[in-house]
């Protein structure tokens, strides 16, 4: 009863939160009722996800009756999981949208649609996963992609956002096509299009629709999520939006993509076969290692969080991938294990990405570049954002006590037992293969973010913009303090997270979750095979770190408090400038020729000798990388013009002509109709 | 209770670790010099050093934030947990203890704005980058066959695996490691101050005092750890079952060894250039593989 009072509360807040901005004079007071509302609605889905957790039933409601069937909200476990994710990072983030939106305020018209489309991109979010019948499915799906295709192209203005917005809209319906396609693949085996049903024929399906189906949803909901090399889209179309949009669309869009898959390969086909775990995993793999080399490149601030976004969905589908194909081999504990990682790593990476590109839209806001090279020195004029990011960059990096290297651990640990599934040398030599990329991830992305804050936040400011930065307005850093804190929350007690998973498991074909998290906390995974695997107490860690910070303390007060004198850096006796300061692209300049074969630089050295000859020459340096996979969309690109070329004829442009076809067609379809 | 007394001896060993590490690194400093016809400090030198610096002010710059403050703790405490780790703990949260120390470092060596220290920590994370994956790979020869990652559980297999050829490849390979991991020769050189040639002490280079001190204890220690980890891992033989005491002398005669053996290797080689390092750890790469299969 009230998850329904829930559900229908949240719609309502978030209806009142589209219509608000169009019947409302005062662009202030949009701005707190539209996202106010915004936060009260993702407020309720956290709610409702929360009492689906604790009373355990699979609710179901029967709102209304489509095409002749019955259209379900239905929030089970793992619907409840995603909504509960949606729910914290859209509250979170829509606190944060009161603070942000400020500066938009001025453009009167933009700026109440912007608000508008807020409020029915995170509904239609929240929706993606609540409803269960395919048809529903897939309007809101569009619904999600419009929304969000509008709000990246809101500086419309811009032939770089324009592009990067038409490059997504494609991509996206390109990804719906295929997700449609395995949609009605499953539906013309099970005879109905509500969820329940295609559950139901989940065991009798052959395995030609179902190879077909996992195909057509992995480059599906593939090409939301950023699989390389459907990735192409999300490194433009993410920085182009507004910031709290960008935190909404690598923290939680991407999600919806993974709950997707979630949903296809958990409940509608059964169980799975190895050569699928296989296919993920190796995804998985170049989805992350690339993912990161790039993000390593880039020195904007958003296009590298957006990059770091697809190395991450790399990490999740890591941990899909072994539970595909521990499941597949009937090694239901180490499936779970292996589920548990991805799932987890979901939500941590909806928290500390969401955060850390509302640090980036502070940034953003106080020094009007994204440029690093621009950027410097922002710890004293912004030291709040400046810890917040930090946490963010800490727990993206996976470093311990924090959120991230819980997730990155349970995938390290899935990785480890994956012999156990595949017998021989292929085995032990793919499970050392993908650990090491793993551990080549996790190096380049602390390298990366090291990146990332050393250049944006220390040393001088490189640009009188970043000198006279200020710091943000309340509600962004309230935001960002909670998210902050979520992630070592999260990092520290991760028991809780990991039972509402666990329920999340239980009942799934193939997977073992009652065994897995037999005892009252996780480490309880470790118990399989006769083995002990690892296993990891994270409050412990933490404080044995804290041991070790008081040590330092203890010997650093030995011998009393000590004096600080102040001494400027040493630059052979030249003032020290923000030009001597190692750039970002210098910063990562050893990695990029490490891996040049990959990366394929492009630089040039620009001298510009009409100020003096000898002394004082202007020197510039560029590097420009081009991705790799961008080339292989080329002859595609060049196979649909040429086709277009084709056509032209046919498109004369006379109306006669058109109605004619339109003649043509009606008859073919009258001639075909009487065959039936 | 059970718990508490698993934490307080490992917080206990850490602790002889952390005082024990100096000397570990004195003495390779002594067996080198001895290498090279020099007389060398003596073996307690480096605790003068240490006292001296803990007793020393700062010199800070005004370009430095709270980071700058803040990292040497950091390090040090990632390094101290690595070491309390050491006995019962994971071996991926080791390694990620280290890498948070790391981390912190890394943006001191930002912090202060000067062109060294962003040198020092742009190479520190080009070999990071380069050792990782290298490592695990090489952890993961015991790991495999304790079949899991406990660091007690792989040391029990190691000390009763036969001698084999596949063993020696993995203890080659992480040798490379733990020259890489310790900053020595061939890949950087603790005692140079040549701008071209440092990369650990490019990164600290502004630090001055107590902090330094720190520091230093740190590196001391992580170095301990990573011999230990080569030790027991990749050099498990002993003559039979031993007492605790006899263990304990026994474990010290292995990492004196393996001391002097690394002040041999530095003495023998010359530093590389830094980009050869990727094909040097190819090699510990393609020795870690190599022990893998022949498994």
């Amino acid at each position: 009863m009230i998850v329904e009072f829930l559900l229908y509360s949240l719609v309502f807040f978030f209806i009142t939160g589209v219509l608000s901005p169009f019947f409302i004079r005062n662009n202030k007071l949009i701005n707190y009722i539209a996202h106010g509302m915004a936060a009260l609605g993702s407020l309720a889905a956290v709610l409702c996800a929360i009492i689906v957790f604790s009373t355990g039933k699979l609710q179901i409601l029967t709102s209304l009756v489509m095409f002749g069937e019955a259209v379900y909200v239905r929030v089970d476990y793992l619907a409840a999981y995603f909504l509960l994710t949606v729910g914290i990072v859209g509250c979170i983030v829509s606190v944060y949208a009161i603070g942000y939106s400020r500066e938009y305020l001025g453009d009167t018209c933009r700026y109440r649609v912007m608000a508008a489309l807020y409020n029915a991109f995170l509904l239609s979010m929240i929706l993606v996963v609540c409803v269960s019948h395919i048809v529903a499915f897939i309007i809101v799906w569009e619904i999600m992609a419009l929304t969000s295709f509008l709000l990246v192209n809101y500086e419309h203005e811009k032939l770089e956002t324009s592009r990067a917005a038409f490059i997504y809209i494609v991509m996206t319906h390109v990804g719906t096509a295929f997700i449609i396609t395995a949609f009605f693949l499953l539906a013309n085996k099970a005879g109905g299009l509500a969820f329940l049903r295609l559950i139901e024929a989940a065991g009798s399906l052959d395995v030609w629709t179902k190879n077909a189906v996992f195909l057509c949803a992995l480059i599906g909901f593939g090409a939301k999520a950023g699989i390389v090399p459907l990735h192409i889209w999300l490194p433009r179309a993410h920085p182009a939006a507004p910031s709290h949009v960008s935190a909404l669309m690598s923290g939680v869009m991407l999600k919806t993509a993974i709950y997707g898959l979630c949903r296809f390969y958990l409940d509608f086909l059964g169980t799975s076969f190895a050569w699928w775990g296989a296919l993920v995993l190796v995804l998985a793999v170049v989805t992350a290692v690339l993912g990161v080399l790039y993000a390593l490149m880039e020195h904007d601030v958003k296009r590298l969080l957006a990059y770091s976004s697809v190395e991450n969905i790399g990490i999740i589908l890591l941990g899909m991938g072994a539970g595909l194909l521990f499941s597949a081999k009937g090694n239901g504990t180490l499936a779970a294990l292996a589920w548990a990682a991805a799932l987890y790593h979901v939500l941590n990476h909806a928290i500390f990405k969401s955060l850390l590109f509302m640090g980036a839209g502070a940034i953003l806001q106080a020094a009007h570049t994204k440029d690093m090279e621009h950027l410097g020195g922002l710890i004293k004029r912004m030291p709040y954002t400046a810890v917040w990011f930090l946490a963010g960059a800490a727990a993206i990096s996976a470093l311990p006590p924090f959120n991230g290297f819980v997730s990155e651990w349970l995938t390290f640990q899935a990785l480890f037992y994956l012999p156990q599934s595949l017998a021989g040398v292929t085995g032990k030599l793919f499970s050392a293969f993908l650990l090491a990329m793993l551990g080549l991830t996790g190096a380049l992305a602390a390298a990366c973010f090291i990146k990332a804050f050393g250049i944006i936040f220390l040393a001088k400011p490189r640009s009188s913009k970043a000198a006279e930065a200020e710091e943000a307005n309340k509600p962004m850093l309230v935001s960002m303090a909670l998210l902050a804190s979520l992630c070592l929350v999260l990092g520290i007690w991760p028991e809780y997270l990991l039972q509402i998973i666990s329920k999340v498991l239980t009942g799934i074909n193939g997977i073992n979750a009652g065994l897995a998290f037999a005892g009252t906390t996780w480490q309880a995974a470790e118990v399989h095979a006769g083995t002990t695997g690892g296993s990891l107490q994270m409050p412990v860690v933490a404080a044995l770190f804290l041991v070790g910070a008081i040590v330092a303390w203890g010997l650093f007060r030995v011998y009393g408090r000590e004096q600080v004198h102040k001494g400027e850096t040493w630059t052979c006796g030249i003032v020290p400038t923000a030009r001597m300061e190692y750039t970002a692209i210098g910063f990562s300049k050893p990695i990029r020729l490490a891996f040049k074969s990959i990366l394929r630089p492009q630089h040039e050295t620009v001298v510009d000798l009409s100020p003096n000859r000898y002394f004082g020459r202007r020197l510039s340096y560029h590097v420009s990388i081009v991705d790799i996979f961008s080339a292989t969309y080329r002859p595609i690109n060049a196979g649909i013009i040429r086709i277009a070329q084709l056509m032209k004829p046919i498109q004369a442009g006379s109306v006669q002509l058109y109605i004619g076809y339109i003649t043509a067609i009606t008859v073919v379809a009258l001639i075909l109709s009487t065959w039936w | 209770m059970e718990e508490i007394t698993i934490v307080i001896t490992s917080i206990a060993y850490a602790v002889v670790l952390i005082i024990t590490a100096p000397l570990v690194a004195a003495i390779i400093k002594i067996s080198k010099a001895r290498m090279q016809n020099r007389r060398g400090p003596g073996l307690l030198q480096v605790y003068y050093d240490l006292f001296k610096l803990l007793q020393k002010d700062s010199m800070v710059s005004p370009t430095a934030s709270w980071i700058f403050a803040v990292a040497p703790f950091v390090y040090f405490s990632g390094a101290f947990g690595a070491a309390t780790l050491l006995s019962g703990g994971d071996l991926f949260a080791l390694l990620y203890l280290l890498a948070a120390g790391r981390f912190f470092l890394a943006l001191a060596s930002l912090d202060t704005g000067s062109t060294f220290g962003g040198m020092g920590g742009s190479r520190e994370l080009y070999i990071s980058v380069l050792v990782e994956p290298v490592l695990l790979l090489t952890m993961l020869t015991v790991a495999a066959r304790a079949g899991s990652t406990k660091l007690a559980a792989m040391s029990a297999v190691a000390a009763i695996t036969p001698f084999s050829l596949p063993y020696l490849l993995a203890a080659m390979a992480f040798l490379i490691i733990l020259v890489t991991e310790t900053g020595r020769i061939p890949v950087d050189n603790p005692d140079t101050h040549l701008e071209l040639t440092m990369i650990h002490e490019a990164m600290v280079l502004e630090y001055s005092g107590r902090r330094l001190g720190l520091i230093f204890l740190a590196s001391a220690c992580k170095q301990l750890v990573f011999i230990l980890l080569f030790v027991v891992l990749f050099l498990p033989w002993q003559p039979g079952e031993l007492s605790p005491v006899m263990a304990a002398v026994w474990l010290s005669a292995k990492v004196l060894i393996t001391a002097v053996a690394l002040a041999a290797i530095e003495t023998s080689t010359n530093k590389m250039r830094l980009f050869k390092v990727p094909g040097f750890m190819g090699l510990a790469g393609m020795l870690a593989l190599l022990a893998l299969v022949a498994q």
